[in-house]
């Protein structure tokens, strides 16, 4: 019993691994330490399973910790590049591969997302966490509050404001 | 028109988290406001760019085996115990829960309180009661017993004695009807 246990919650969590990385890669600034912490909050996930306690999202539990694996990281490497100056950023690679069938396709659907990473690069940390925690985690904004602890009012503040932003920076897309 | 709502409202309204009433009140409001329509455009704009990534990125298998590897690890170096004492760790805190709403509902339960006596000596036991005799006071004498004062309630509910109902607010009932001369002590 406790090893299907512990196999449903590896294979659960395991489905959670790119969303999680996309989040992380975003908010660290590079590849390599995004995979570590990946792994470091799935295995905090993993850990801490028996006393998940199913109050809310489990989704949003996951991304919880994820973004303070983040925050932590962060808060220990002051010397490192900041947010979004590494040269490692990913772009092309992390692009969505939705209408790449043909190659001119491919090529104005990087050159977009390659503008969307630019323009996230561009936004005050606080704002862009909203966002990521948004799109990858699909968290509702009410989630995304206790996520961060912040009010509600905050959260959809700073989402508004990076979403204009999003919008002022990235060209609309071609129909 | 009507007055344009926050800007976090209609944040809300594009990602389409609202519920449908105010969500069709924006949506009034939309139709005769240039500045709103231009700024649910925006918002709109700026969630349809982050479509453009990759939600869930291919991750590098060595990197995938080396977190499937790790699981392992610590899935066989999880301390085994009872099943009983994993629940409790997993539940334990809803008959926390349960204790203490069981405690403050034996501290608070409301002693019987006195019945509210109303004009011919009639009782009430409930809010429902006083505003049905507000209502009957009303038929009987063609309605010269006022309503309660305009400034109590917000603007346009005034008249309606269902909001009496809605505000759930005792006191106030029976202050009024007091101020009113209608109700005994």
């Amino acid at each position: 019993m406790a090893l299907r246990d512990s196999d449903a919650q590896e294979r659960r969590l395991a489905a959670y691994a790119p969303r999680v990385y996309g989040l992380l890669v975003r908010m660290v600034g590079n590849r390599d330490t995004a995979e570590d912490l990946t792994q470091e909050t799935l295995l905090r996930a993993f850990r801490a399973f028996e006393t998940y306690r199913p109050e809310g999202k489990f989704r949003a539990w996951i991304f919880r910790i994820a973004r303070n694996a983040a925050r932590d990281w962060l808060r220990r490497r002051p010397l490192e590049p900041a947010l979004g100056l590494d040269a490692d950023w990913p772009e092309r690679a992390l692009a969505s591969p939705r209408r790449q069938s043909r190659p001119e396709d491919r090529l104005l659907h990087g050159e977009r997302a390659s503008k969307v990473e630019a323009a996230l690069r561009r936004l005050p940390d606080p704002d862009r966490e909203v966002l990521l925690l948004r799109y990858y985690g699909e968290l509702a904004f009410n989630d995304i509050a206790k996520v961060t602890g912040e009010p509600l009012g905050t959260v959809l503040a700073r989402a508004h404001r990076a979403l204009k932003k999003m919008a002022e920076l990235v060209p609309e897309e071609e129909s | 028109m009507t007055r344009c709502p926050k800007p976090e409202m209609w944040v809300r309204y594009a990602a389409e988290e609202l519920a449908d009433r105010p969500r069709r009140a924006l949506e009034t409001h939309l139709e005769s406001c240039d500045a709103c329509r231009r700024e649910v455009r925006d918002l709109a704009r700026g969630l349809e760019a982050m479509e453009s990534l990759e939600r869930e990125p291919a991750l590098r298998p060595e990197m995938l085996d080396t977190l499937e590897r790790r699981l392992r690890v610590a899935a066989a170096n999880r301390p085994t115990r009872p099943r009983v004492i994993t629940l409790v760790a997993r539940y334990g805190w809803v008959a926390a829960a349960a204790a203490v709403v069981a405690a403050t509902l034996v501290l608070y339960w409301p002693a019987e309180s006195p019945p509210i006596v109303l004009p011919g000596n009639h009782q009430a036991e409930s809010l429902q009661e006083v505003a049905a005799a507000i209502e009957l006071l009303r038929v009987a004498d063609n309605g010269t017993t006022p309503l309660p004062p305009q400034n109590l309630f917000p603007a346009g509910r005034q008249n309606e004695l269902d909001l009496l109902l809605e505000l759930d607010d005792a006191g106030l009932l029976l202050d009024y009807l007091m101020s009113q001369d209608k109700l005994q002590g």
